[in-house]
């Protein structure tokens, strides 16, 4: 009943605060990483419970790869992408530094922005009833006739929801929804001594160049990020007829480096190389790339060491946990975006270092594009195995069937002086383990002080290796 | 009949401000290459507040819909559907003071 006060149903004034979802606990979800006998059941690839845990626990929470600095140089500057299934705007700010929103409008949820990027953005304006927000996502105006008129609107508390932290390490930006995560330094741990591979093996730092390329995959996120955190065993077999096509030779691991190549893995992130210093470069078919490279891994060994330095084009490839990936010396970076526990939308950059020779630049471009892009040969290669190992999960006797992830239980490298879990040689499913490790701390812990003293925590002697 | 609105130095170069006239519509007074323009401060799209908008390249725009006014003859430019262009009020930097014509509403300066 109205009994004066009736303010058309409402009791009070709308709280327009940002609302960043509280984390659960899916004991349940994290045993079906089974840990004692290296398996993992597949229903974590097709089951529509656990992909929702999964963005609640994984993506609401973790440090996802936003953008490069150098993709949003100016104020106004922005590109739109995702976390987990989250359309986000990244922008650059008038002081110079980032925030990044939703990109959805208080009022009625509209997307504020279609387009994929832009620059000197004055702000960003809803279709629906007009509402105007500035880069700093701040509620600028909307339609004076009305909304100044109205004496109970609050305009100063309303804007876009901005993602809770942003953070770059060398080059590249992050951000993560929780307001309760640490550091995106501790987040990485002693990772960052591996990441430094391809982002400071040279004194002027790095780029991305030529645009996006963008392609969806029928596959669940986790298949590519465990292949890029330590799967090298695949291209033996996976990328055989792509080799022989572009190198005139089959795949070649580098076996004369056996005794060099190793897994190392933190928090879940993995890379796995062989430190043949040119295995990856040379795939991508241009001569002058592995000239390039051989002098820069001379260079770059004052600044990174010689292990370190023998990365930087080996045969190798990395995820940063949870969905961002590289390879060293191909220099492709890609996010393999969550949309449904059945398919990804991958977004895939080249990253070249600032100071090499344009025509350097430009034959990673094209290196890149006849390789990793949705036609270049490996990349086919690739989407057609992820695709049936989700899709053949749809039958319901399959999907009671563990997958093997034991290669390698017996490798543990406890003399190497590297930061993280140490595995020998690169053809190892450790990595793999950990990362499914990982994704059961996520599963499991409500909160950061469990997930940052797990399994996967950085050994003890890794950290101070690392300093 | 011209009032006075405000002192001219309150106004510095490629700047917007708000000033309240007892009794009438919120004013803005923008200063560019020296020139004073006085103006509502309320646009003619969807009224919202101009002062809070910024000047660039001779035009004024507003900070919400990002309509672009020329200084002086009021021109719309990038205008949101159905909005008129803007009218300025007769004005005068006397010893310092802002003077304008508010009164038998805006004209052109
Ligand atoms: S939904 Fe954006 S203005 Fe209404
Ligand atoms: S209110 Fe100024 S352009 Fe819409
Ligand atoms: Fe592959």
């Amino acid at each position: 009943m109205c009994d004066g006060g009736c303010k058309g149903g409402a009791r009070g004034r709308p709280n327009m605060a940002p609302v960043y979802p509280k984390a659960a606990s899916y004991p349940e979800y994290a045993q079906l990483v089974n840990r004692e006998n290296a398996q993992v059941d597949r229903r974590l690839f097709v089951d529509e419970a656990i992909y929702q845990a999964e963005l609640q626990q994984i993506f609401a929470r973790s440090w996802l790869f936003l953008a490069h600095e150098s993709q949003i140089p100016s104020p106004g500057d922005f590109i739109r992408t995702s976390m987990g299934e989250d359309d986000v705007i990244v922008v650059r700010q008038r002081d110079g530094s980032v925030k990044a929103f939703l990109n959805s409008c208080p009022h009625r949820g509209n997307r504020v922005c279609m387009v994929d990027a832009g620059t000197k953005a004055r702000g960003f304006i809803c279709n629906y009833h007009g509402w105007s927000f500035g880069i700093d996502g701040g509620l600028r105006g909307t339609d004076g006739k009305v909304y100044e008129k109205d004496q109970a609107f609050e305009k100063a508390q309303i804007g876009l929801t901005p993602v809770a932290q942003i953070d770059s390490y060398k080059g590249l930006i992050f951000g993560t929804f929780d307001p309760a995560a640490p550091s995106l330094l501790d987040f990485f741990g002693p990772f960052t001594f591996y990441l430094d591979i391809m982002l400071d093996n040279d004194e002027g730092g790095t780029e991305f160049i030529g645009g996006a390329i963008k392609s969806e995959i029928d596959c669940n996120w986790k298949f590519p990020a465990e292949n890029f955190v330590g799967d090298i065993l695949h291209a033996f077999w996976t990328h055989q007829s792509g080799a022989q096509a572009i190198l005139g030779a089959g795949v070649d691991l580098g076996k004369r480096y056996d005794e060099l190549a190793f897994q190392a893995s933190v928090y879940g992130h993995g890379i796995e190389t062989n430190l043949d210093k040119v295995g990856n470069t040379r795939t991508l078919g241009y001569p002058e790339l592995v000239d390039y490279v051989y002098d820069l891994s001379e260079k770059a060994s004052a600044r990174l060491g010689d292990l370190r330095a023998r990365a930087i084009g080996a045969i190798s490839s990395c995820t940063v946990f949870p969905n961002f990936s590289f390879l060293p010396g191909q220099n492709t970076f890609r996010v393999w975006h969550p949309r449904g526990p059945g398919k990804i939308e991958l977004v895939v950059w080249t990253l070249v270092n600032k100071n090499a020779p344009e025509h350097i630049k430009e034959a990673y471009r094209k290196g890149v594009m006849m390789t990793f892009s949705p036609g270049g040969v490996f990349e086919m290669d690739d989407g057609e195995n992820w695709e049936y190992s989700t899709r053949v999960n749809q039958g319901f006797v399959t999907r009671q069937q563990p997958l093997h992830y034991a290669l390698g239980l017996e490798s543990t490298d406890l003399e190497r002086e590297l930061p993280g879990h140490i595995h020998k040689g690169s053809m190892n499913d450790a990595n793999q383990r950990l990362f499914y490790t990982r994704w059961a701390e996520f599963m499991e812990h409500d909160n950061w002080t469990d997930l940052q003293n797990g399994d996967t925590a950085p050994p003890q002697k890794s950290v101070k290796a690392a300093e | 009949m011209m009032i006075e609105l405000c002192d001219s130095a309150d106004i510095g170069e490629g700047e917007i401000i708000r000033v309240d006239v007892p009794g009438c519509p919120a004013i803005a007074i923008a200063r560019h290459e020296g020139a004073l323009y006085v103006f509502p401060d309320r646009c003619p799209h969807a009224d919202e507040s101009l002062s809070e908008g910024w000047l660039e390249d001779g035009r004024v725009v507003c900070g919400v819909h990002f309509a672009e006014f020329e200084l002086g003859s009021g021109a719309v430019h990038n205008p949101p559907v159905g909005c008129p262009n803007l009218s300025f009020f007769k004005c005068e930097d006397r010893d310092g003071k802002v003077f304008a014509t508010l009164t038998g509403g805006p004209e052109h300066v």
